[in-house]
C-alpha cells in the first residue's frame, strides 16, 4: 500500500515536471491554415496544396527550449489547379502516396532569427518524405500571439531529389527543377 | 533590295515574316498533335514547354506582321482573277491573321487556367490572364483544338491556291512571295 502511494506520488511529480518543461501546446485550425508548395516546370512556377495536415505544436516565445513542432502531412490530400499534376504527384515516381501516405516534419530546435527581423524564428528539424529523412531549416514569423490564438507564416526550400521525389526520368532536373519551395500559413489555438 | 511592299511586289520584310511564320506554324501543328497523344512523361512535359514558348514567339511575330501590313501596301491580286477568287484569297488571309492571334491567346488562356504559366525560354514568365480553374482550362483547350483544325484546313486552301496560281495561271503570285 505504502509502495503504491509512493509510486503514485512519483508519477504526479513526473507529470508536473512534464508540464513545466513543455511549452504551451497549440492546435492547428484547419480552415485557417494552408500548406502550399511551388516547383518550377518548364521555367515557370507551378503550385499546389496539401489540404490535410495535423500537428503537435508546443510553442512559447519565452520558452524556446521547451518548444517543438511535429507536423504530419496527408500526402493523398495533394491538390493542384490542373488535376493531372496532382494525379501525377500521387504516382510511385513522385510521392507514392499508397506506399508512403504521410510526410513528417519534426523540429525541436527553435531559435530566434534576429537577422530576419522582429518575431522571426527558425526551426531546425527533420523532414521525412517517402522513406528519406533529411535535415532542413524552416523560417517563420510569428504574426500574432496571444493566450488563445497564434498565427505564423513561414517557408523552407529543399531539393526534391534528396527525397527521391521524382524518380526515373523525372530525377533529371531540366523539365522540373530540383529546388522546391514550401510555404505555410498556420493559425492555431491554445 | 526592296524592303517595303509596293502595289505589286512584296518586300523582304513581308517575305521573311511570311516564311518564318509558315515554318513556325508547320512546326507547331504536328508538335501539338503529337504531344497531346503522348503518355505522361518528362518528354511530354518538355514538348508542352516548347509548344508554349514557340506560341509566344508566334504571338510576338503576328503583332509585328500585322503592324507591317497596316503601314504597307498589300500587293494587288492579278486582274484576271474572278472576283470570288479574290474574295476567297482575301478572306483566307484575314482568317490567318485572326487565327494567328487566336491560337497563341487561347493557348495562353488554357495554360493560365491550368495553373501552368507560360515561360519564354526561361527569360520571363507571362502573367496569368484567366484564373486557375479546371472547367475554364477544358473550355479553352477545346477552343484551341477546334481552331487548330480550322487553321489546318485554311493552310490547305492557301497552299492549294498558291499552286493553282503557279501551275494553272502561270502567274507570279507564288513567286512574288519568294523573290522580293
Amino acid at each position: 500500500m505504502k509502495k503504491g502511494l509512493t509510486l503514485f506520488l512519483i508519477s504526479c511529480l513526473l507529470c508536473v515536471a512534464q508540464v513545466t518543461y513543455a511549452a504551451k501546446s497549440w492546435k492547428i485550425i484547419p480552415e485557417k491554415s494552408k500548406l502550399t508548395f511551388t516547383a518550377i516546370q518548364n521555367n515557370s512556377p507551378v503550385t499546389g496544396q496539401f489540404k490535410n495536415f495535423t500537428g503537435d505544436i508546443a510553442f512559447d516565445p519565452k520558452d524556446l527550449n521547451g518548444s517543438h513542432v511535429n507536423i504530419v502531412i496527408d500526402m493523398k490530400s495533394v491538390t493542384t489547379s490542373y488535376g493531372t499534376v496532382a494525379d501525377t504527384l500521387k504516382t510511385p515516381e513522385w510521392f507514392d502516396v499508397n506506399k508512403y501516405p504521410q510526410a513528417l516534419f519534426a523540429a525541436d530546435y527553435i531559435v530566434e532569427d534576429a537577422k530576419a527581423g522582429h518575431n522571426a524564428y527558425m526551426a531546425s528539424g527533420k523532414l521525412t518524405i517517402r522513406d528519406k529523412t533529411v535535415p532542413i531549416v524552416v523560417h517563420f514569423v510569428l504574426d500574432q500571439y496571444s493566450d488563445k490564438l497564434a498565427h505564423v507564416k513561414g517557408d523552407t526550400e529543399f531539393a526534391r531529389t534528396k527525397f527521391n521525389v521524382g524518380t526515373g526520368e523525372w530525377a533529371k532536373t531540366d523539365a522540373i527543377k530540383d529546388n522546391v519551395k514550401v510555404e505555410f500559413d498556420i493559425t492555431a489555438m491554445s | 533590295m526592296r524592303i517595303k511592299n509596293s502595289s505589286e511586289r512584296y518586300g523582304v520584310i513581308a517575305i521573311f515574316l511570311h516564311w518564318i511564320m509558315a515554318l513556325l506554324v508547320l512546326t507547331m501543328i504536328p508538335l501539338g498533335l503529337i504531344m497531346v497523344e503522348l503518355p505522361n512523361s518528362a518528354q511530354k512535359l518538355k514538348l508542352f514547354g516548347l509548344h508554349k514558348e514557340l506560341g509566344v514567339l508566334i504571338l510576338a511575330l503576328i503583332i509585328v506582321r500585322l503592324s507591317w501590313r497596316i503601314i504597307n501596301w498589300v500587293p494587288a491580286l492579278p486582274m484576271y482573277m474572278p472576283s470570288w477568287e479574290k474574295l476567297a484569297a482575301r478572306a483566307v488571309h484575314l482568317a490567318f491573321y485572326f487565327f494567328l492571334f487566336a491560337m497563341p491567346i487561347t493557348g495562353w488562356m488554357m495554360s493560365s487556367a491550368a495553373g501552368l504559366p507560360v515561360s519564354f525560354f526561361g527569360l520571363f514568365v507571362l502573367p496569368d490572364i484567366v484564373p486557375a480553374n479546371e472547367n475554364l482550362q477544358n473550355f479553352f483547350a477545346n477552343v484551341h483544338e477546334t481552331f487548330a483544325y480550322i487553321l489546318i484546313a485554311l493552310i490547305c486552301l492557301h497552299v492549294a491556291a498558291a499552286f493553282r496560281h503557279y501551275f494553272k495561271y502561270h502567274d507570279d503570285v507564288l513567286k512574288r512571295m519568294i523573290e522580293p
